[in-house]
């Protein structure tokens, strides 16, 4: 009973933006459940034309590379060894940690049977790059989970997982990267097998890798649109000067993505390119505003220290990248005598749900885990020297000065 | 997938000769009864012309469509077997992650229904748009025309093959091929030039013959090379792509953090140095 007194205590002292957030998290739990009950054909606007809808497009195809900031970063600050960007990565774990448990409920929602969802670790079939898909989220999941129980153990000063942890910190890092790499391209592989289906526009043989390379800069884009939340939201410090280090990887990575792009467009591309309006200004103005824009705006000095640019830039690529997977998934799929495809009320409260519980539950593990207090200046780098000044760190002064 | 060495020419196949369908609809009648599927609510003229149901779905394998079109000033009938096609290499197959889907030696394609996870990646890879969904259901599976799997296995022939009083011959797929050459070659102002199903997919357990162009019936234009050699072009590099990035990134941190120390070491020697001289001096 008094458990439960302070929790609902703890609860009341909340912000009404997160109390907001509570709402839409249970209204989408709701509608979630309609979906088990009712079926997927009266709750959702699936049928035989559209079996993949929203939650594919948007729980799965997109929030999958929103969720690449922590690979991303992992590899720049520990294998590129751009050590001053370390107060990000813990941050940035946390993100996708939430991304893709989310993206694993978005995915049993929309499966049909759900209770056998495991039977892909049995039933292997390596010709399926939705097998290779779910056996990479599967796998990256738990290393994201055991990268975020860091903070996790250090808040309870559980010291001998810490230490396996840290030893675990580099194996983990290059993991997390090598799995990215498969899953992230994978999900461009789906739509190779759509030959007939999916707009030349966007159908080419190069479509994993163009999904891999954009994932790397959503990556980097989300952990500057996050850290800045966090620094105008949170009461964190400016860092501004770290993301200077982002915007100016930015434009090779974005530039690198328009050359290939422009290539498989042109020469690799089958069928007529210029055939549906609709679709060429999709394209256009995924690649203007997604990629050319932001490009042209960080090759500026100035506009890479700016604060609030960084904020656009970052906002424009992700507003590009979640129109592509839109336009490769859903919009590019639509036959010319289509009926079109609107989500369901469901399907959207759902979709609302999910992003709302990723907001939800960073702000929360933000709260009471020590997430952002990993600043360069306080922690030593040398790995296993690092273990004897964290066990000082949690004893008590008395027992330390007994010690001495 | 890598099926190139697999013999196709002894799998059961299906000719269906449009020119020769009165439209009784018979095979979809036997369809229904055989596999127990529910009739659906119709309307009389659903789709074009006597055209009923109005689409395939989870009760509908198999279904007959028809086509309206002037021939000498005379209204005309155009009829056309809509069923599963049975690739030899089928996509629904290669994208299924349990592996639900299988071509049997003896031609169909079959669907284990204890296996499916409801993904709906299959009805994406379909070129043909050949399985269907239960929308109606909770915990919805996947359902399929299974070229009568049970029966031919008994040595009989598929129901709606048995129901057909004109149009379908079914046979070894090498057979049916031939039959369907002889036929053009015997009439060839009967019938438009092109087997479709003989490249379609990479080739199909399912061969039309028609008078009009394939496009006028309402033939998909489907791509002859086999669907799943599109992903697997990408997919077959995943290891190489696992060890490469894993490797590089492995050496480069290794290299980065052998760098760091060695500076550290460098610096701590530097110190020692500068103490050095002056125990000497000490001494």
């Amino acid at each position: 009973m008094t458990a439960a007194r302070l929790i609902i205590d703890e609860v009341k002292g909340y912000h009404r933006f997160l109390k907001f957030m509570i709402v839409l998290v249970a209204l989408g739990a709701l509608a979630s459940l309609l979906r088990f009950v009712f079926g997927l054909g009266v709750t959702t606007n699936l049928n035989d034309t559209y079996p993949w809808g929203l939650w594919i497009s948007f729980d799965v195809v997109t929030a999958v590379p929103l969720a690449a900031g922590a690979f991303t970063l992992g590899a720049i600050v520990h294998c590129f060894h751009i050590k001053k960007l370390e107060p990000l990565v813990r941050p940035a774990i946390v993100t996708g940690f939430l991304g893709y448990s989310l993206v694993c409920v978005g995915l049993l929602l929309d499966l049909g049977q759900p209770h056998k969802g495991w039977h892909t670790l049995v039933y292997w079939n390596v010709h399926s790059p939705m097998f290779e898909v779910s056996m990479c989220v599967m796998a990256y999941t738990t290393v994201l989970f055991l990268e975020f129980l860091s903070p996790v153990c250090e808040k309870f000063g559980y010291r001998l997982p810490l230490r396996v942890l840290r030893w675990l910190e580099m194996p983990l890092v290059i993991a997390a990267a090598a799995i990215s790499t498969l899953h992230q391209s994978s999900l461009g592989t789906f739509f190779l097998i759509a030959v007939d289906k999916l707009h030349a526009l966007w159908y080419n043989p190069l479509l994993p890798l163009l999904f891999w390379m954009s994932a790397i800069f959503t990556g980097i884009s989300i952990i500057i649109i996050e850290a800045t939340m966090v620094h105008r939201y949170m009461n964190q410090p400016d860092e501004s000067e770290l993301l200077e280090v982002l915007t100016r990887i930015l434009p090779w990575v974005l530039g690198a993505y328009l050359l290939v792009k422009l290539y498989a467009t042109i020469f690799l591309s089958h069928g007529p390119l210029f055939d549906r309006p609709w679709l060429l200004m999709l394209f256009l103005v995924e690649l203007g505003v997604g990629v050319v824009m932001p490009l042209v705006m960080f090759l500026n000095k100035a506009n890479r220290e700016d604060k609030r640019m960084q904020l656009r830039g970052a906002t424009m690529v992700i507003f590009g990248l979640v129109l592509n997977r839109f336009n490769v998934s859903m919009f590019g799929m639509i036959q010319p005598d289509q009926q079109v495809y609107i989500p369901s009320l469901i399907e959207s409260v759902v979709t609302v749900g999910i992003i709302a519980a990723h907001v939800l539950f960073f702000v929360l593990i933000a709260k009471y885990f020590p997430i952002f207090e990993h600043h360069p200046e306080t922690v030593d780098y040398a790995m296993p020297d690092s273990f004897r000044k964290l066990d000082g760190a949690h004893k008590p002064a008395a027992v330390q000065a007994e010690q001495a | 997938m890598s099926t190139q060495t697999i013999d196709y020419s002894k799998n059961k196949a299906f000719l269906i000769d449009t020119t020769k369908c009165t439209g009784c609809r018979g095979c979809q009648v036997a369809c229904k009864q055989w596999n127990q599927l529910k009739a659906e609510q119709t309307t009389f003229f659903s789709g074009e012309g006597y055209q009923n149901p109005p689409a395939m779905s989870e009760y509908t394998f198999t279904r007959i469509k028809f086509r309206d079109y002037q021939k000498d000033g005379q209204n005309e009938f155009a009829f056309y077997k809509e069923m599963c096609m049975h690739c030899n290499d089928p996509a629904c197959a290669s994208v299924c992650p349990v592996g639900a889907f299988k071509k049997t030696k003896e031609g169909p394609v079959i669907y284990d229904a204890q296996r499916c996870i409801g993904c709906r990646f299959c009805m994406i890879a379909c070129p043909f748009g050949i399985p269907k969904y239960e929308w109606s259901k909770a915990f919805p599976l996947v359902r399929k025309c299974t070229g009568c799997y049970s029966r031919i296995k008994e040595g009989l022939e598929p129901a709606c093959v048995t129901a057909c009083p004109t149009a379908i011959s079914y046979g070894g797929r090498d057979a049916m091929l031939k039959e369907a050459e002889r036929r053009m070659k015997e009439k060839p102002e009967r019938y438009y030039k092109k087997i479709y199903g003989k490249e379609e997919a990479g080739g199909t357990c399912i061969f039309y013959l028609t008078h009009q162009p394939l496009d006028e019936l309402g033939f998909k234009p489907v791509t002859s090379r086999a669907l799943p050699s599109y992903t697997w072009d990408a997919l077959r590099l995943v290891p190489g792509i696992f060890l490469t990035v894993g490797g590089t990134l492995s050496a480069l941190s290794w290299f980065n953090h052998r760098k760091e120390r060695v500076r550290r070491e460098e610096e701590q020697r530097r110190q020692n140095a500068d103490q050095q001289p002056k125990e000497g001096d000490q001494q």
